[in-house]
């Protein structure tokens, strides 16, 4: 009997590989769409840049039902906590891509009002400048995303998912114990924050 | 004109008015703004655009407080200033305008101008227990937090240079 | 004498290996796989009801609500079962003369129920 040839048909891997290779390549995109950026997403998601080849056709606007926060567009310190229980329903693997520069850093508007960056309040993986960035700017920082994700064991916890929840939890601690609304207490907690010369609150 | 009929009823109501480039605008005294305001509603100006204010800080009153009208049958518009002192209240016009129900909020909300006879009159834009009134003159602009100025993005890179300098 | 079996037999075993194959694949995808890759955090902020990131407007979804689906549901319980009794009926109505006529004074019954509940505002939506 002739040597059976498996070269073309058969392929070896490691798991971490093949998990990673679905995930970069099934990312269902959360547009948390506030501002000028969601309509560069929206061309972006059009045929000319099509941003559906990276598997993201599936746009689901549920936590439950996708794997990366797109947050594009200015986020208000009253919209923070709202963004942070949206990343905190979302199910992991999850991922954000801050998409411009009022997400990034606050952007242009240095004021009372803006959330100077997500980055304050929830885990950012790729932060894309540009106000508003390009189609082909986003897509660029999604595949750096995909490059992160191909990089990721899947053994190994994700610390700064972790480092969220407990700061969610001392949110609602802080909620209960002097009655404010969780808007107060996360301007609190930021303004904390950066008074102590960190920049984060999770 | 609108304005010469008011000054022929309510004498005193007006204390100043000029015009620009077609826009007329009066300052109408606290004590006649109602009187003011249900005459020009029975000459035609049925439509309340806008209710907002302007700190000014100057010795006699804090505020003013700003009101657009649109007359729809002859399309001319008229704006009324009232200064009004601080901590003084303004009457509503939720009574007679449907749309001053969210301005008079957000007058509040932003300046602290409280309006008598609104139905709710809580916070519109910022969050209820928000302190203080953003667009008061002398609250800050980054509302206390230090990240907001461009001098601590430069901080961060012994070779970066603040913008402003 | 050779036995002999039903020609159905492949087909059935053909369908009893499907089914096993199905559930195998099942169980894999499922149960196996995930179970070795999923990553597992339940978290309570995470297992909240979502309400597009807001607190919630009230605890849980044991509220009350308007008895009208009550009286929607069990009024076409009945006149569904009505419905299907019809349906043999109609195919053997004509055998007999009297046949036509039970199933006429079984119609009349439910149509005086019908009457009732119109005329007690059963079927008004709006109350």
């Amino acid at each position: 009997m002739a040597a059976i040839n498996l070269d073309d048909s058969v392929m070896t891997t490691r798991l971490d590989s093949v998990v990673n290779w679905a995930r970069k390549n099934s990312l269902w995109p959360l547009p948390f769409g506030t501002a000028c950026c969601a309509i560069e997403f929206m061309s972006m998601m059009a045929s000319r840049y099509d941003f559906s080849r990276f598997g993201a056709e599936a746009l689901r606007f549920s936590p439950r039902q996708s794997d990366m926060l797109l947050v594009l567009g200015t986020i208000t310190n009253k919209q923070a906590p709202v963004l942070r229980q949206i990343y905190a329903q979302m199910a992991e693997p999850k991922w954000v891509v801050a998409v411009g520069v009022c997400a990034s850093s606050g952007g242009m508007y240095r004021t009372y009002a803006t959330l100077q960056g997500i980055d304050r309040v929830v885990p950012v993986d790729v932060y894309v400048p540009g106000c508003p960035p390009r189609p082909e700017g986003m897509i660029f920082g999604v595949m750096e995303l995909q490059k992160q994700i191909s990089r990721e064991s899947l053994s190994a916890r994700k610390e700064h998912v972790e480092q969220f929840y407990r700061s969610l939890a001392r949110q609602e601690e802080l909620q209960q114990a002097r009655g404010l609304s969780q808007y107060q207490v996360v301007r609190e907690m930021v303004l904390e924050a950066g008074a102590q010369g960190g920049q984060r609150i999770w | 004109m609108v304005i010469e009929r008011i000054e022929a009823q309510l004498p005193g109501a007006i204390l100043d008015r000029h015009a620009f480039r077609g826009d007329e605008t009066v300052t109408v005294a606290g004590a006649s703004f109602l009187a003011v305001v249900d005459l020009l509603f029975g000459e035609g100006f049925q439509m309340l655009l806008d209710v907002t204010a302007v700190d000014l800080e100057t010795p006699e009153f804090r505020f003013e407080v700003v009101y657009h009208l649109l007359n729809l049958a002859s399309q001319a518009r008229l704006r009324i200033k009232v200064p009004v002192a601080d901590g003084a209240a303004q009457p509503s016009l939720t009574g007679r305008f449907k749309s001053a129900d969210w301005a008079e909020r957000e007058v509040f909300d932003l300046f602290g101008i409280p309006f008598e006879g609104h139905p709710n009159l809580t916070r519109l834009l910022m969050w209820e227990d928000f302190p203080g009134h953003p667009l008061r003159k002398d609250y800050p602009l980054d509302g206390g937090d230090p990240f907001c100025s461009n001098d601590i993005g430069a901080s961060y890179s012994p070779e970066a240079r603040s913008l402003n300098a | 004498m050779t036995p002999t079996f039903s020609p159905f037999l492949p087909i059935m075993l053909l369908f009893l290996i499907a089914l096993g194959v199905g559930a195998a694949i099942l169980v894999v995808s499922g149960r196996i796989l995930p179970g070795l890759l999923k990553p597992d955090n339940p978290q309570r902020a995470k297992l909240t009801p979502y309400e597009c990131g807001a607190p919630p407007l009230q605890e849980g979804a044991r509220h009350r609500y308007s008895v009208k689906f009550y009286l929607v549901a069990m009024l076409f319980i009945l006149f569904d079962v009505e419905a299907a009794f019809l349906l043999p009926w109609a195919v053997q109505y004509k055998t007999h003369l009297w046949t036509f006529w039970a199933m006429l004074s079984f119609l009349a019954t439910l149509l005086v129920g019908y009457i009732y509940a119109w005329g007690k505002g059963a079927l008004d939506w709006e109350r």
